[in-house]
Formats: structure tokens, sequence, C-alpha cells
């Protein structure tokens, strides 16, 4: 193996750290066992994201590293690409898995198999961010999902069970409309790289063109699926709000974006995918309103963060959308990508962050309603924490949803919202990121101190608080700090991975410019204004309404075959 | 060939009618393994339009399938059968804390549950 070749490391190193845990798990006793995680995580996350560091000046100066497993002919054999889109995957989702690990120590499914689950996910993930070819993908995509199921069902929790049961079949499902996808694709043009395919696709007459674009519809939608934007979000609340908290970071972080920006690749396939693109950026436009609404009306805690996952995935499909609309090579085109990819960072870091935190508060309350729940600091402190962490980092990651700066939200925020001032999106956008404020006030009342409990502890508290809490929280915190005070150095290293050119187009003006900031003052006054609004009687009725709302099985199923129809007849007619 | 499209069609029909419409969890998970079914039995059918003979290809055999399909075939079935395993561990398990396989009475009992 030579040193080009050294790109493949991130999925081997995470495959065999999670060997070396099954191993542990099965052979050794149970302390050389906790040392064996401990070095797994070590080789398979933290390991990946130092090579990834390395070859970053090689993506630089040669756009991409590729090889043919296998050394057959890249006609048949699979061939994997490593670009500066793959690097950035790989960076969110082993950045990411970590803290979210350490947060299960002690609190969620800490056990060698759950070490074992993330590591794989971690290496299917960075399959798929390097995959050139139809059939590897559906089969990581698989994989990547069996792992899901698996890790949502791993609280043992019937409500759990029955969440990870439902996006199972609803997923798995719709893979075979992918994999039936890939057949007629392969059909027409005698290939699955995607480079055959698209130099294929060129060739065939008319008939056969409108029957691969359905084809390419086919693999299109499973994968918005899993990006759950709006009529195909169905699956998503459930499987994110009953998971151990530690996998709801990892889901809202990771899992939900992966499909996504593998989705630029498959739109390079055809040029008449780019006729669908504005539309679609329309739809994650409504998907951030409306996800931001039902958010407004839920009163379980996770729930509401759930549907913040929604409404903040559309805030970044609707820059995806607009980047594929102008073309990802030229310059404004990769700008709204590099937005959407730092969006996508900055909301893994502070819903990561937001989950962690309300799983504590909640778990120590021992109810998740956000209407009853008060004074968590008073019951924190019973359980032991002697500072009151939990809150600041909830606080840092609030501040940081709703784009306050000098959060990394803000910057992200500001930059998405930059490219699209001109268009009707922007209005949208705006709106939502007013109820994005009003529901994460009505979330931080469960912090207000509690008109029934004013004794002081007399007591002392029985246990000591898990330091393992402590340190994943403080790690997210503190990369939801830094990216906001290094955005600049950020989109400056983004930059040359997107743009080839050495323009540098973005200017720090643009974020603290005065009108940006008044409009994150009038945002602030708009959410307080909305919350007013919601909590008197008239709003809460519609609200009440909202949440009343329930989807079944089969509605799912019935937005899949919508999404379906009216995107081929979109591109069709 | 026409007879055949039709009758993996079928297949497919009959799939997706069990997952949608059946209320008990093992038949829908039934339904899934339908579906799966007839997708790879496409897919070796339409390998076997240029051939019928197994692709050894130091035999000099004329008229082989294509064997790149039937390949990936025996990918998609090994993650169906995962598929299949895990659904069926999680419905032995719903079944054991909620004592029922129907979905809606699942649903019902696990309605007011955070």
């Amino acid at each position: 193996m030579n040193i080009d070749n050294f790109f493949l490391a991130p999925i081997f190193l995470p495959l065999l750290a999670a060997s070396i845990v099954l191993m542990s798990k099965s052979f050794f006793p149970v302390k050389l066992r906790r040392f064996c995680e401990y070095i797994g995580i070590l080789i398979g996350l933290l390991l990946p994201i130092l090579i990834v560091f390395l070859l970053y000046p090689y993506v630089i100066n040669n756009g991409s590293l590729s090889i043919v497993i296998g050394s057959y002919t890249p006609k048949i054999g699979i061939i994997y690409k490593f670009d500066s889109l793959s690097l950035v995957m790989i960076l969110l989702t082993n950045l990411l898995s970590i803290p979210a690990w350490i947060y299960s120590r002690k609190v969620g499914p800490a056990h060698s198999y759950f070490t074992a689950l993330v590591l794989i996910q971690s290496a299917t993930i960075a399959a798929i961010s390097m995959t050139s070819d139809i059939f590897n993908l559906f089969v990581c995509l698989e994989v990547m999902g069996l792992v899901a199921y698996v890790l949502i069902a791993s609280k043992q929790e019937r409500s759990a069970v029955f969440a990870a049961f439902n996006y199972m079949m609803y997923s798995s499902s719709s893979m075979v409309f992918f994999l039936l996808g890939s057949f007629g694709l392969y059909r027409l043009t005698g290939s699955l790289a995607y480079q055959e395919i698209t130099k294929t696709l060129m060739t065939l007459s008319a008939k056969e063109q409108n029957l691969a674009l359905v084809c390419l519809l086919l693999l299109i939608v499973p994968i918005l699926l899993r990006v759950a934007i709006m009529p195909l979000s169905g699956w998503l609340i459930n499987a994110h709000s009953k998971a151990p908290h530690a996998v709801s970071a990892l889901l809202s972080g990771i899992l939900i974006k992966i499909p996504l920006f593998v989705l630029v690749r498959v739109f390079s396939l055809s040029p008449v995918l780019q006729n669908l693109t504005l539309l679609l950026s329309y739809i994650g436009a409504a998907t951030a309103l409306i996800g931001v609404l039902f958010a407004l009306a839920q009163s379980d805690a996770k729930k509401l963060l759930a549907y913040h996952s929604i409404s903040q995935i559309g805030y970044i499909v609707t820059a995806w959308a607009l980047a594929l609309h102008h073309g990802i090579d030229t310059t404004i085109g990769a700008l709204l990508l590099i937005a959407a990819l730092f969006h996508s960072f900055s909301h893994a870091i502070f819903k990561g962050l937001l989950f962690l935190s309300i799983g504590t508060a909640t778990d120590a309350a021992g109810s998740r309603d956000v209407y009853k729940i008060r004074g968590v600091n008073y019951m924190l402190r019973q359980k032991g924490e002697k500072f009151p962490l939990t809150m600041i980092c909830f606080l840092i990651g609030a501040l940081s949803i709703m784009a306050i700066p000098p959060f990394n939200g803000f910057f992200s925020k500001t930059l998405l919202t930059y490219y699209v001032k001109t268009s009707i999106h922007y209005t949208i956008l705006s709106i939502a990121g007013i109820g994005t404020i009003a529901s994460f006030i009505k979330l931080s009342r469960i912090f207000l101190p509690s008109k029934e409990i004013k004794k002081p502890i007399k007591e002392l508290p029985t246990s000591k608080f898990p330091f393992s809490i402590h340190l994943s929280l403080i790690i997210l915190a503190l990369l939801s700090l830094l990216t906001g005070i290094f955005a600049q150095e950020l989109f400056g290293l983004l930059e040359n991975m997107f743009i080839s050119t050495n323009q540098r187009p973005i200017k720090a003006t643009i974020f603290f410019s005065k009108s940006n900031l008044l409009k994150t003052l009038y945002t602030v006054l708009g959410g307080i204004l909305l919350f007013i609004i919601a909590t008197n009687k008239p709003g809460s009725k519609i609200l009440h309404k909202l949440k009343s709302l329930k989807t079944d099985f089969t509605d799912q199923y019935l937005a899949f075959a919508i999404t379906i129809a009216f995107l081929s007849s979109f591109l069709l007619i | 060939m026409l007879i055949e499209r039709v009758l993996i069609f079928l297949i497919f029909i009959t799939g997706f009618i069990g997952l949608i419409s059946m209320k008990n969890i093992i038949k829908k998970i039934i339904g899934l393994n339908l579906l799966n079914s007839a997708v790879v039995l496409l897919f070796i059918l339409e390998a076997s339009r240029i051939g019928d003979k197994a692709p050894i290809l130091n035999d000099k055999i004329q008229n082989i399938v294509d064997p790149i399909p039937q390949a990936l075939m025996l990918t998609a079935i090994v993650i169906g059968v995962c598929v299949t395993a895990l659904s069926l561990a999680m419905s032995v398990r719903l079944y054991k804390t909620t004592g029922s396989l129907d979905i809606t009475i699942i649903k019902e009992r696990l309605e007011n549950e955070y």
C-alpha cells in the first residue's frame, strides 16, 4: 500500500478498532475490556481526524485522490474517490462521535457493543463519502441504516424499539426502490460507476433519457428520506426523541446530513436534474418553517429538539439546493455549498450539545414535559452537580441555535442567508429564525427556579456527578465557541478546498455589519413576541391542534409515493 | 420474457400491499422480504437475457449470463437477511413488552409513554 492510498484509512481504522473492541468483549476481563475500548476510540475516531488533516494539502493541490478497489478496470471495479466533500464529512462524523461516546460512558448504553457500533458507523460514513459507485452506495447506506436502527433500539425501552422498528420498515422498503433505480441505470448504461453512467447517459435517446430520469429519482428520493425533508420526515420524530441521548446527538448531528452531501454526487450524474434543485430549495425553506412551527407546539423536550433538527436541515437543504442550482463549480454555488457545510457543522455541534444537556436535565427531573419541569438546577445539585455547568452548556447551545454572536450558529446562519438575500427564501428563513427563538425561550424555562422548592439542600448529595457528562458537554461547548470565534479562518480553509481561484469573497464585515446585528436584534424581539403570543390562549389553541396531528405508518408511504410522483411529473412534463 | 416480468411485478405488489396494509408486524416483515425478493429476481432475470450458462470463463462456454447482477444480488440478499433478522429480533422484544403483534394495538399501548 503506497502513500497515495492512505485516504482509505478512515474506513479501515474504525473497522479495525471495532474488531479489537468486539474481540476484547469476548475474551478479556472487564478492566482490560474498558482499556481496549479507549484504545479503539483512539485508533478508530481520533487517528482518522489526524490523517484527514494530513490529507488536506493533497486535496488542495490535486483536487481528489482515487483508487479502484482490487485493481480492476474502472468499468467493473469499485472506485473510491477522496475529495474535499469526503474530507468534511469524515471530520464532521469523527468530531461529533467522540463527545457523544464520552457522554454515553456513564449515562447511555455504556456497552462494548455501543462502542463497536459507533466505530462501524464512522467507517460506513467514510465509505459513503468516498464511494463512486451506485451499488456500493446502496450497501453503505443500508449498513449505516442498520447501525442506526440498532443504536436507537439500544435503549431497551419498548417505545424506542418501536421507533426503531418503524424507521427500519420505512427506510428499508424505500431502499428497495433505490435498488430498482440502480437496476434501471445498470440496464440503460451497463455500468454502476458515476463517471461511466454520466458518460453513457449523454448518448441515450430521448425516450431512454426519460426512463433514466425516473431511475435517478428512485435513487434520490430514498436518500432524501434519510435526510428527512418535510413530507418524508415522519419517522424522524420518534426515532430521534426516543433514542438514548448520546444516540440522539449522533442521529441529529451526523446521520441526517451525510446522505444530503452524497446527493451532490448523484445530482452530478445528469444535467437535467438541475431543474429539480430550485424546487428542492423551496421545499427546504418550507421544511425550515413548518418544522419550527411543530417544534413550538411540542411539550416533550426531546421531541421539540427533534423538530428543530428537521427545521435546521431545512436551512441546510435550502443552501445546498441553491448551490446545485447555480452549479457547484461556479463561485456563488461553491460559496452556498460551503455555507451549507458550515451550517451542518455548527448544527451538529450545537444540536449535540442541546441533546446531551437536555438529556441530562430531563433525566434529573424524571420527566420530559416542558410545561411541568421547573428548577432543574436544584435537581441536578441533588444529583451531585456542584457547578451549574449543564445549564451553562445548554444556554451556549441555545444561543448558538438562536444565531446570537459570538457562537457558531450566528456565523453559519448569517453566511447561509447572505447569499440568498434577494430571494423569497430569505424571508421564509428569517421567519423560521423567529420561531426558533420563541421555542427555545419555551425550552429554557425548565431551568427557571421552581416555586415549590425553596429550602436549601441539607442532606449531602448521595452520588458524585459523573465527570464524563461534564467533559462531553465542555468539549462541545468549546467547539461551539471556537468555531464561532475562528469562523473566518474556517471559511478560509473551506474556500481553499472548494474554490480553485485565489479570490476571497468572504469578508469579516459581512458578519458584523450593522444590518446583520440589527436583524439579529429584530429576530430576538420577534421571537420574544411570538413566545408571548404562543403562550396566550389563541396561540396555544392553534399549537395544541398542531400537536395533536398524528402520523400513521401508512401515511409515510403515502408521502413517499407522492414525493416520487410529484418530482417525476415535475421533471418530465 | 413478458410473463416472467408480470409475475415478478405481482410478487412486488403483493409484498408492497403486505407491508402497507397488514396490521401484524410479522406479516409486514414478510412483505418487506417479498419486495426484496422481487427486485433480486428482476436482476437475475435481466442478467440471463444474454445467455443462460454459468459464467465460468476458463471452460470456453458460450452464452454465459451477465455475472455482475448476480454478484450484486448476493450482497443484496445478505443485506436483506440482516434487515429481516434485526426486524424479527425487534418484533420479539415488542411482543414481550407490549403483549401484542398488532401494530395499532402496540401504538395504542405506547401512546402515553415518553
